[in-house]
């Protein structure tokens, strides 16, 4: 296919400055049930039958909420890299996905890390007569690592009356460090960022470096027209980064409810504590496996805990190797003994018998989680969550009234909550039942389906 | 007191190489003075390096003579650099420079199969002789090893002055000769593509030379596209870096597709240095106005593009003949309103004789300052500009015969152009329109750049050196007052 683009206007974006009009109060150019459907393509880092994560995951969940919606034909992109190399096809760059009507991958290469982008030519052209063929309303980002930030504005040029929407996940955009906020010089939470203070995380890279790679990040998040976050604290956070509030919108990741029917407990206590999510680093296992010694050598050792999840070879040597140093001793232990069980990784249909072993959801998270699915997951089912201080945690958790909350890396106060939360009357079924419901993939679509008819591009 | 002259004197012309045809060395006795020839690295057109060192320090070298297959060279003694060896055993006298080393150019193809016959002749009239296999180099990287040699040496005092009295008596002339020699191989057949919006109607084009990171291609276009006025620009990006071109040429073609911008590039053979690299790009450019522009140079207003443009439509020819910008640090403060020129000054021993030296240098206006600062934000002329930007009329730097291609490699020839450009009755102006310059960032630097650098401050000490009408941060220069 010849490739044919349309020119974009002569005035560019202004970075961090590109107003859009209240939702609210923009005409519609493919309203509900008239006319063609409206075409969203959504692009996702990974598939989530591939690599479990949470972005994926809602990227996922919002393409099956669109497949029921009326007048919307959705299209599923999932990036993938060469650690799939068997999904790759010679000479191919853009595949389907193991027969499924509607669902595409799109094979990285040649990326790079640093700068966020492809070096490959040819894998752009791909995308772009990709975008051609299925010829989309609406493009929706839910990450831009492997595709690279510049395909938003690769998008923005070949189709300039397409509506462009971008997912933050987390805060990869700001942060080189993985997008976490963790100071790796310290491992404190980082307030802000700024050239010096990225480049006191990675002494090898100037502050010129930094400087550089926010304009280029926000050269190219100027191509969208609207940026979502999942929870309300990040705006905060991209507001002092320098966009611009009026083109941030808070949707809520929102799952299929996988727990309806369930029955809550009405225990007065609950001793089983579970920990559900990848096992890295800034997921905080090992504050919870610190908080299990400290209780030991206390001597209170009427508590359980179950560990649940995967990609631990994701995790730092040297937290695996505290992970796995302490499950080997614990398996050495009598059976009565042992207070500590890895179950594993699971699939998502799987999480109902999992949460069923537990009657507390600990999430001790160490970074500024940007909604923490796991808390919805727990709510699914009725248990409270015993969470950290800090991000969507804090944000969703309600201390004392839904779920305790304890500063974040501080197997004291973790270990303190635990104690109590297996020993104080009445307060597991206070919390439990004040849990309230989990944000639904129902509500989740209608919000996105609003502003995807919102309006068209202004900028 | 040694105020007002310069030590050096005007290269050219100097010590025609002294290579020719092949006589019969002849020794008149020979001598027990401890020495050895380190290495003789020679190219194919003539280049030839030697490097050793002798324990001379009571009967001098008068004169070194290499003899090869069909040629010979004979060396005054007095035209070695010589150089503290820090890695020899004590010798017969405390802070003897003992090192020396040379550099000869002959022009010409020379048979560099065989070995080489080394005579060193003393002062006393006792001789050394040796022969040594030489290393065939290819020209470009025997001046990598020459300058790396130079820049590096112990010269027993301040480094810039003592190489710039080498360079002067004789191997300045010399580098000069291979670079020249060197820059017309590699720029004579160099590898154009166009990328993006052939036929557009365009103003300007920014004309940057890239070295060793191509990352800046795409950052640059990123960073440029889309502001007001980009329309009607062009980029022009030259390689100095051929094992940089695929993934070049790979970001044009991405940049091109993802902006919309009209690109060319230039590859070169090899690294011909900014002066040249720099001229060949703008013979590819398809505007009347030429702007030379850093990898590291971004627009700091967003309406950068129109207010060059609109500059150009508004400001007397005299003012925009040839301007420079104000550049600014990425923290926000002043990095560049302009250079004036300089002279550093003080005095060398070798231990017999104390002399005095002069050498010029450029300084930058306000470096550092705060960005509003009226006074240096002014529309002024000026000594000289950064070659980080020039914005240029095409006719008038091709009048001027554009950047000397005499530096090597780069630093000075920004300064040298202004100043020719002054003589010529154009003062070079400052124009407020602001970029921002991560200075020294957009290149990787070798060890053999800093032999570069020292080469073209000897050079352009050499060419500007007599005109006290320039020094200074308030020149006397009528044009500039």
């Amino acid at each position: 296919m010849k490739l044919s683009l349309s020119h974009r206007p002569a005035a560019g974006p202004v970075i961090a400055s590109a107003a859009t009009p209240a939702l609210a109060s923009a005409p519609s150019p493919h309203p509900q049930g008239e006319g063609p459907p409206l075409k969203v393509l959504l692009a996702s880092l990974f598939h989530p039958e591939l690599v479990r994560g949470g972005a994926q995951q809602i990227a996922y969940e919002l393409f099956q909420g669109l497949q029921a919606e009326p007048g919307i034909e959705p299209t599923f992109l999932a990036a993938v890299d060469t650690s799939f190399a068997a999904l790759y096809k010679t000479g191919a760059r853009i595949t389907g996905f193991d027969g499924r009507p509607g669902e595409f991958l799109f094979l990285a290469r040649d990326y790079d890390y640093i700068w966020h982008k492809t070096a490959s030519a040819l894998l752009i052209e791909s995308y772009v007569e990709f975008l051609l063929t299925v010829q989309p309303d609406v493009v929706h980002f839910h990450h831009f690592l492997l595709f690279g930030v510049d395909i938003i504005s690769v998008t923005r040029r070949v189709l300039p009356q397409a509506r462009i929407i971008f997912t933050f996940h987390e805060f990869m955009a700001i942060c080189s460090a993985d997008g976490q906020m963790v100071r790796r010089n310290d491992g404190s939470l980082c307030s802000h960022a700024s050239p010096v203070r990225c480049h006191q995380c990675f002494p090898e890279r100037g502050p010129d470096s930094f400087f550089l790679r926010e304009a280029w990040m926000k050269q190219h998040l100027s191509a969208a027209d609207e940026l979502t976050v999942p929870s309300p604290f990040m705006i905060d956070t991209f507001v002092r980064w320098g966009l611009d509030r009026t083109r941030l919108h808070h949707i809520s990741n929102g799952q299929r409810n996988r727990g309806e029917g369930v029955v809550r407990s009405s225990a007065e206590t609950g001793v089983r504590f579970g920990f559900f999510g990848q096992m890295l680093d800034n997921k905080g296992v090992h504050v919870i496996l610190q908080a299990v010694e400290l209780l030991r050598a206390e001597g209170f050792e009427d508590f359980a805990v179950e560990l649940n999840g995967g990609n631990m070879k994701y995790a730092s040597e040297k937290r695996r190797a505290e992970i796995e140093a302490f499950l080997a001793e614990e398996a050495e232990r009598p059976l009565a003994e042992r207070r500590v069980v890895y179950n594993g990784p699971y699939e998502v249909d799987q999480i109902g018998r999992r949460m069923g072993r537990v009657d507390w959801v600990i999430v001790p998270s160490i970074w500024p989680e940007a909604f923490g699915l796991v808390i919805s997951e727990a709510r699914m089912f009725g248990r409270p969550v015993i969470g950290s201080r800090v991000g969507a945690i804090a944000d969703r958790v309600r201390h004392e009234v839904d779920g305790l909350l304890v500063e974040p890396d501080d197997p004291r106060a973790l270990a303190d909550a635990i104690r109590r939360a297996a020993t104080e009357p009445e307060l597991y079924r206070r919390l439990a039942a004040a849990s309230p419901p989990a944000e639904t993939r129902d509500g989740m679509v209608h919000q996105f389906c609003q502003l995807y008819r919102s309006g068209p591009r202004t900028i | 007191v040694a105020d007002s002259e310069s030590i050096f004197s005007e290269f050219a012309g100097a010590a025609e190489p002294p290579i020719a045809p092949a006589e019969p060395l002849r020794l008149r006795r020979v001598s027990r003075v401890a020495n050895a020839v380190d290495i003789i690295l020679l190219s194919p057109s003539g280049g030839i390096f030697v490097a050793g060192w002798i324990d001379d320090a009571f009967d001098p070298v008068v004169a070194l003579g290499l003899k090869g297959e069909g040629w010979s060279v004979d060396l005054a003694g007095d035209v070695l650099a010589r150089v503290r060896r820090g890695d020899l055993p004590p010798l017969s006298k405390h802070g003897h420079a003992a090192g020396y080393g040379c550099f000869a150019y002959a022009g010409h193809a020379l048979d560099i199969s065989g070995p080489v016959t080394v005579e060193v002749h003393l002062a006393s009239g006792a001789g050394l002789s040796a022969e040594v296999q030489p290393r065939p180099l290819d020209d470009e990287t025997l001046r990598e090893a020459v300058l790396g040699w130079l820049a590096t040496g112990d010269y027993g005092g301040p480094t810039s002055p003592m190489l710039a009295e080498v360079l002067d008596r004789y191997i300045g002339s010399q580098l000069l000769a291979l670079n020249n020699s060197i820059v017309s191989g590699l720029v004579r057949d160099a590898y154009v593509e166009r990328f993006g919006r052939a036929g557009a109607a365009l103003r300007g084009s920014l004309i940057v030379c890239l070295y060793g990171k191509a990352e800046y291609l795409f950052l640059q276009a990123a960073l440029y596209a889309g502001r007001p006025g980009m329309q009607d620009y062009e980029f022009v990006y030259v390689v100095n870096s051929p094992e940089i071109s695929d993934r070049v040429l790979g970001e044009a073609r991405l940049a091109a597709l993802t902006y919309g911008l009209a690109i060319t590039v230039v590859i070169l053979a090899g690294n011909a240095g900014f002066a040249a690299a720099n001229n060949v790009a703008a013979t590819h450019a398809r505007t009347d106005r030429v702007m030379f522009v850093n990898p590291d140079v971004f627009p700091k207003a967003q309406d950068w593009a129109s207010r060059h443009t609109a500059l150009l439509a508004e400001r007397p020819q005299a003012e925009t003949r040839l301007f420079g910008s104000t550049l600014f640090y990425e923290d926000g403060s002043l990095m560049h309103a302009g250079m004036y020129i300089d002279a550093d000054r003080g005095a060398v021993s070798d231990g017999r004789t104390a002399r005095s030296w002069r050498l010029l240098r450029v300084e930058h206006y306000g470096k550092g300052a705060p960005p509003g600062d009226v006074e240096l934000n002014r529309p002024r002329p000026v000594t000289a500009v950064t070659g980080a930007f020039v914005s240029a009329d095409r006719d008038w730097f091709e009048r001027l015969g554009g950047f000397s291609v005499d530096y090597i490699f780069g630093h000075y020839e920004d300064a040298d152009l202004c100043l020719r450009s002054l003589d010529a009755g154009t003062a070079v102006w400052m124009q407020p329109i602001p970029l921002y310059h991560l200075e020294g960032k957009g290149s990787t630097r070798l060890p053999a750049h800093e032999g570069g650098s020292l080469f073209n401050r000897w050079l352009f000490t050499s060419r500007w050196g007599d005109r006290p009408d320039l020094l200074g941060r308030e020149p006397r220069h009528p044009a500039l007052a």
